[in-house]
């Protein structure tokens, strides 16, 4: 039997409700950052009263990005009626392979309702103790371990929010459920669950079968990030004309010697830009399309529209048959012949045979041929009077 | 009424005791400790924020969630320290157990120390193994991991129960179910409490823990 609350009473749950979710997106998602969370205890409070009554009086930072994606995925509506909410989360290899981890998720069974619970006080206090143990027990699942592993080397972890039943199917043969804890209220029983994964090895299958968005888990923190820009971007520009870096013992004043000595436009350096472009272009429009979809949902839109232009300038440099210089390969161990002959064979084929009416013709030059016009010129008069003569000897016959 | 009672048993190496009894203890304070009451003219009270921090184990493959508060940190510590030191000490056998106790206490009458009643008991009972090599202890270190894994969950399921905990006292009965001497946090009150078995006492594990049980029923 749901008990009847007024109207006061609902609204005062629904606002706990809502905190309850949003703080335990935070609690999920610094705790997958790969780094220890460390919070202060507070004995005097501060701040407004709702914003310490929703505090649970448990200190979580919030990180602003997840609290955003959380009211997005909350969309300001009655939460209760729309549960469960999901905390999908997965690792992300730098081969790109994909696989997702565990899924939390607060759900509500309005079937086992406690009528007699009043709100503020014990729906609140059974709240907070929910929050502690989804804290405890967050850092003993699987996935904690993995998380503090990660790095932009190996893998990353990501998340999503979504609303909806969790998709169970995702996390292989053997997955283990927890309840993490629940609270009785009078519109049901919320509670807090998680499923994870047993087994933790990537099968090609999963690659690509997911095409929602992912949210890396370290996006907000921007050392990683400029880290992670800045190699790729010496990745997309490395040339010899970029400053040699200094090895951890090595002598500074070699480098100003180096420096004076690099030659000031590199040989084939075209080849090196080239390299690239082969590479990324197949893969690009069906990525770009794939931003373009979705960059609303990034967190940072900036980010993406940077990674988008990038892109953009990777396309443009197409290689084409004009520009392409070949360098002669001197393969170890081969003989000479060998070698020009396949430098031989790829002319050959590099552009259209020539026809067999011009194989002995030398191709004139310009010199030559307005030299050979000037001394056309000079005898014009020999070639006249053989004109003439030849005309008088037809006369004559 | 009788108070609530948890037994671990665990099986560690002497340099995991520590480790192993602090994290189970740190988890079930972190529930159990509230923000510090501050008290106002008209006797109402705000409630301070607990903060938490995370702890990596030298010894043991986890990481555990305890109480940002160093001086609950520091009493906890030493008091573990004893029992291990004595666990571990030569003169034992290796066994020995330790417990936390919540308890509150009754106002005291006349002439008579405030009788203090426990409402809930976490004991760890452990047993003492002895590794030969790395490569034992290396397996050791994540089979406790595992096995204190087990145990965090277990203290998760325990406190959503939502079982008795004492009401919440007026201001001049505070310290009869919390322990105010701590600066930043508020955890409701305990002791901790140890015994190690004797090599002459054989086989009286098992009467002790009996006679702790009788102990912490028999009121």
């Amino acid at each position: 039997m749901i008990m009847k609350l007024n109207s006061q009473e609902k609204k005062e749950l629904d606002k706990f409700t809502k905190f309850l979710a949003l703080k335990s997106t935070q609690i999920i998602v610094q705790s997958r950052l790969g780094e220890k969370v460390s919070t202060a205890c507070k004995p005097q409070t501060t701040g407004t009263d709702w914003s310490i009554l929703f505090q649970f009086n448990l200190n979580i930072n919030d990180i602003p990005e997840v609290l955003v994606e959380g009211k997005k995925i909350l969309n300001g509506e009655v939460l209760s009626s729309r549960l469960p909410l999901c905390i999908e989360i997965s690792l992300r290899t730098v081969e790109g392979d994909h696989m997702v981890l565990e899924t939390w998720y607060l759900s509500l069974s309005p079937e086992q309702c406690d009528p007699t619970a009043r709100i503020i006080h014990t729906i609140y206090n059974h709240m907070g103790i929910l929050l502690k143990s989804l804290v405890s027990v967050s850092r003993v699942i699987p996935a904690y371990k993995l998380s503090r592993r990660q790095g932009p080397e190996s893998f990353v972890i990501c998340y999503r929010m979504y609303m909806g039943e969790p998709l169970q199917q995702c996390l292989g043969e053997g997955f283990k459920n927890i309840c993490v804890g629940q609270v009785c209220t009078p519109l049901g029983t919320f509670a807090l669950s998680v499923s994870y994964r047993t087994k933790m090895t990537i099968s090609p299958t999963q690659t690509g079968r997911d095409n929602s968005i992912m949210l890396k888990s370290d996006h907000f923190n921007t050392h990683v990030c400029t880290q992670i820009g800045e190699q790729e971007e010496k990745d997309n520009t490395s040339s010899l004309s970029d400053i040699m870096k200094i090895g951890a013992f090595a002598d500074l004043k070699k480098k100003t010697l180096e420096y004076d000595m690099m030659m000031p436009s590199p040989p084939f350096s075209k080849i090196f830009k080239e390299k690239l472009s082969p590479n990324k272009c197949p893969v690009f429009p069906e990525a770009v399309n794939k931003e373009m979809e979705n960059s609303e949902k990034y967190i940072d839109s900036s980010a993406s529209t940077h990674t988008l232009e990038a892109r953009m300038d990777s396309l443009t440099m197409v290689s084409t048959n004009d520009d392409f210089i070949m360098v002669d390969l001197k393969t170890p161990f081969a003989n000479t012949n060998e070698k020009s002959e396949l430098g031989k064979f790829y002319r050959e084929w590099q552009s259209a045979p020539p026809l067999q009416a011009f194989v002995d013709v030398t191709p004139p030059e310009e010199l030559d041929v307005a030299k050979q016009l000037a001394t056309f010129e000079s005898s014009l008069n020999e070639y006249d009077s053989v004109v003439q003569s030849l005309c008088s000897s037809v006369n004559n016959s | 009424m009788n108070a609530r009672s948890q037994i671990f048993e665990l099986t560690v190496e002497g340099r995991q005791a520590d480790e192993a009894v602090a994290s189970l203890f740190h988890t079930v304070l972190f529930h159990r400790s509230l923000g510090k009451f501050t008290y106002n003219d008209e006797g109402s009270y705000s409630v301070g924020t607990v903060g938490y921090t995370d702890v990596d184990c030298d010894f043991i493959d986890l990481t555990y969630v305890c109480c940002s508060s160093p001086s609950l940190e520091q009493t906890i510590r030493r008091e573990i320290n004893c029992f291990s030191e004595q666990l571990r000490g030569n003169e034992g056998t290796g066994m020995g157990q330790i417990s936390l106790e919540f308890f509150q206490k009754k106002p005291s009458r006349w002439l008579f120390q405030p009788e203090c009643i426990p409402w809930e008991v976490w004991t760890v009972r452990l047993e003492l193994i002895t590794l030969n090599n790395e490569g034992e202890r290396q397996v050791c270190r994540e089979k406790v991991g595992e096995m204190l894994t087990d145990k965090v969950l277990y203290i998760a399921e325990v406190m959503n129960r939502h079982d008795y905990l004492p009401k919440m006292p007026i201001q001049s009965e505070l310290e009869t179910v919390f322990d105010a001497s701590y600066r930043d946090i508020q955890p409701y009150l305990f002791k901790v409490n140890y015994s190690i078995s004797g090599p002459s006492s054989g086989s009286t594990v098992g009467s002790t823990m009996k006679k702790l049980i009788r102990e912490t029923l028999s009121f």
